[in-house]
């Protein structure tokens, strides 16, 4: 791929999604959209280490929480600007994916090991949010509503949007120039064989930890993104599983190692849940609950059965077998 | 395909589209008058649905009694019609069913139940300047944003806390002080660390020893440890403050192990004013006491709507009285503002006095949004009831204590 249509084609999907706004007046939709570049911002994260590098993690959630709960404390309690605090809290939230990483990695710990650790970190914290009075305990912590650009709130939803936007294009931009460079060939190559790797001088405890540095001040800022948008915090909204879940979910739905995997998935997962609601809330007027969340779960079996490389694997697969077909 | 066949689709065709045209045409028949749409926002899927499910129950049977009764009569008696937004116990649920509700241009919202809900919502609401009146969420926080679109109809932390201790007291110094020792048993959530963390302070002061403060997360699926140690305390009075599903294991654990203090003493507790409770474990559930929301018994209201919940074949809680006072409260206001006008809206609830609710609350008056006579009472489960036991004003049973 030429380094023109590499960047290019980033470019034109930030572009495309950057005009939605201005064909629809709709907040609903422009609020589930800001929701879904929540989610795809954090997918991106957690693609780089684990689509990229094959280290699968669980604990997502203890970068984001980190991430959201630094904006909302240096702000509240430390009377910093939003503006300010934003590069501060995405160093944390890359600080705690540092320490996490040099200790889960200098223990050599791979596979289910390190995601059970991931998973045991982000709980940790979780229990530490719910009770240290910082975080305001379990009573959780509200930024105040000052609608002003100012405080990295807008009274137009749109501008929000296009920020969060940036935020994920500029994600996307970073993980497709880490594929083309040296970096990025290292840490495929620890995926597909780390002793392999090791074996050819790439150091492989240095280019993980990197790896998890980088991922976790993504999906840090994606934190920081939520805590704005929705202006509380509590342990389990910061560092609940639900988070390491989506972040997860996503890129192995739309196709985990791709650069755009990550945003396929979250629009899949969470497209297919809003029209499932939809559709489902008109057929039985709200008269079923959960009816929809069923038919969710059924729709996200046959997609991870049907698409087992997501389904940025699938395309290339059936483009593979049209084309086998023609010759 | 036969002529009579086609006759047959064509008569089927007219008669549907005259089918689907008759809502269309209806209100032109009744007067014209638009409806006033109001949102209801609760939490019918995920962990909190038992409590979303009998909160949108309330606000149905108001709704209902409001237009069976001739609608807003200032608006030319028109009908409410509800927008029921589901929450899906989670707060980023609760803002998109904002957005939802402002897109389909209703004049207020109830509900929220939760606070990280209530809390989110609200403020979502506050962009658009929406009317939005909690019905249960407890945490302080919701009244203390400077919002002044946000309205609590029934008691906070702070008031329930209060209460629970003075009553507590009195109950205590009515039975000639019987109980001496507390253990206190909470889940490690916004409530219950937050309850245990006033009550440990604040017992002492009032001539009670806190033996321990244990905590459980929620969910936990065995309360076994929890009852062993309570039996190796052996407290006078046992104070948890817990969701549904761990009080009633830890109820009835405590019951086949015999663990019998003088009172169970809940606060806010998710069980002990629940129905089912009683009507599944009516041994565990005897003579448990609790701190709570509930319908003032005295109002003829009261055991009419009881009756409407109990017709359809759902548990009485008291989310249903709760929200059922809360679109009565909304309504009233738009009544007063005979307008559909959301600032005008805000404005009359600001200065409502209606006391036309089931509560036992008095008169509403808002102070920053908390209706200022908002409280908890205390009930006991009696003979398979839950009676009131204090205040003993409108109290319809006599307090049980010491139980053993």
């Amino acid at each position: 791929m030429s380094k023109a249509s590499a960047y290019g084609s980033v470019l034109a999907l930030g572009a495309a999604l950057g005009a939605l706004p201005l064909a629809t007046e709709s907040n609903v939709l422009l609020n589930f959209l800001i929701f879904l570049l929540i989610v795809a911002v954090a997918a991106t994260g957690w693609n780089l280490l684990g689509g990229y590098g094959g280290q699968f993690s669980f604990g997502h959630a203890a970068f984001f929480g980190t991430g959201a709960y630094g904006m909302a404390i240096l702000q509240e309690r430390a009377g910093l600007n939003a503006w300010a605090a934003l590069p501060i809290a995405i160093a944390l939230g890359a600080a705690v994916g540092r320490v996490i990483g040099v200790l889960a990695f200098r223990a050599r710990l791979r596979g289910s090991y390190f995601a059970l650790v991931t998973l045991a970190f982000a709980e940790v914290l979780r229990i530490l949010a719910n009770v240290l009075p910082m975080t305001g305990g379990a009573a959780g912590i509200l930024i105040r509503l000052r609608i002003d650009p100012w405080h990295f709130q807008f009274a137009d939803r749109r501008v929000f949007y296009w920020v969060a936007l940036g935020f994920l294009v500029g994600a996307l931009l970073l993980v497709r120039a880490m594929e083309r460079c040296r970096f990025g060939a290292w840490l495929v190559a620890v995926r597909e064989n780390e002793d392999a790797a090791c074996a050819l001088g790439v150091d492989t405890v240095a280019v993980k930890v990197a790896a998890i540095t980088l991922s976790a001040a993504i999906t840090a800022a994606a934190g920081c993104l939520y805590a704005q948008k929705f202006l509380y915090l509590d342990a389990a909204i910061a560092y609940g599983p639900w988070i390491s879940v989506e972040a997860l979910l996503a890129p192995v739905i739309g196709g985990a190692g791709t650069v755009f995997g990550p945003v396929l998935g979250a629009l899949v997962l969470l497209g297919l849940g809003e029209l499932t609601k939809a559709w489902i809330g008109t057929l039985t007027g709200g008269a079923v609950p959960g009816v929809d969340l069923v038919l969710f779960g059924v729709l996200l079996i046959l997609c991870v059965a049907f698409a087992p490389r997501g389904i940025l694997g699938l395309l290339s697969r059936l483009r593979f077998g049209l084309r086998w077909a023609r010759s | 395909m036969t002529p009579s066949a086609r006759l047959g689709r064509r008569t089927l065709l007219a008669s549907a589209a005259a089918a689907a045209a008759s809502p269309l045409a209806a209100p032109h028949v009744r007067g014209q008058v638009a409806p006033v749409k109001i949102g209801i926002l609760q939490p019918v899927t995920g962990a909190l649905a038992q409590d979303g499910e009998h909160g949108r129950l309330g606000a149905e049977i108001a709704i209902e009694e409001i237009n069976a009764a001739g609608g807003i009569k200032s608006l030319g008696g028109a009908r409410l019609a509800m927008v029921f937004g589901d929450a899906r116990s989670n707060p980023e649920g609760g803002v998109a069913e904002v957005e939802r509700m402002q897109a389909e241009g209703v004049v207020a919202i109830v509900g929220g139940f939760a606070s990280p809900i209530a809390l989110a919502a609200s403020q979502a609401a506050a962009r658009y300047d929406i009317p939005y009146v909690v019905d249960v969420g407890v945490s302080d926080q919701i009244v203390q944003r400077g919002l002044r679109n946000t309205f609590r109809f029934g008691p906070g932390f702070g008031t329930v806390t209060k209460a629970a201790l003075d009553n507590l007291v009195a109950i205590n110094e009515a039975a000639g002080r019987p109980a001496r020792t507390v253990v206190i048993v909470h889940e490690d959530g916004l409530f219950g660390s937050g309850l245990a963390r006033l009550l440990n302070a604040q017992l002492p002061e009032r001539g009670f020893q806190v033996l321990e403060k244990i905590s459980h997360p929620t969910p936990s699926r065995d309360m076994s440890n929890v009852a062993l140690r309570i039996r190796a305390l052996n407290p006078d009075v046992l104070i948890p403050s817990s969701y549904y599903s761990e009080f009633v294991l830890l109820a009835r654990t405590m019951q086949q192990q015999r663990i019998r203090p003088k009172a169970t003493y809940a606060v806010l507790n998710g069980a002990a004013s629940n129905f089912r409770f009683v009507r599944e474990f009516p041994e565990a559930a005897n003579l448990i006491m609790d701190c709570n929301h509930w319908a003032d018994p005295r109002k003829p209201k009261t055991a009419e709507v009881r009756a409407k919940a109990e017709a359809t074949g759902r548990f009485r809680l008291y989310n249903i009285p709760l929200n059922y006072s809360c679109v009565r409260l909304v309504a009233d206001a738009i009544e007063r503002a005979g307008s559909t006008d959301r600032t005008r809206i805000i404005e009359a609830l600001a200065a409502s006095t209606f006391e036309d609710h089931i509560m036992p609350y008095g008169p509403t008056r808002f102070v920053n949004g908390q209706n200022q006579g908002a409280a908890p009472v205390n009930t006991q489960v009696q003979d398979r009831d839950i009676k009131v036991i204090f205040p003993r004003e409108f109290a319809n049973a006599n307090p049980i204590f010491p139980a053993v």
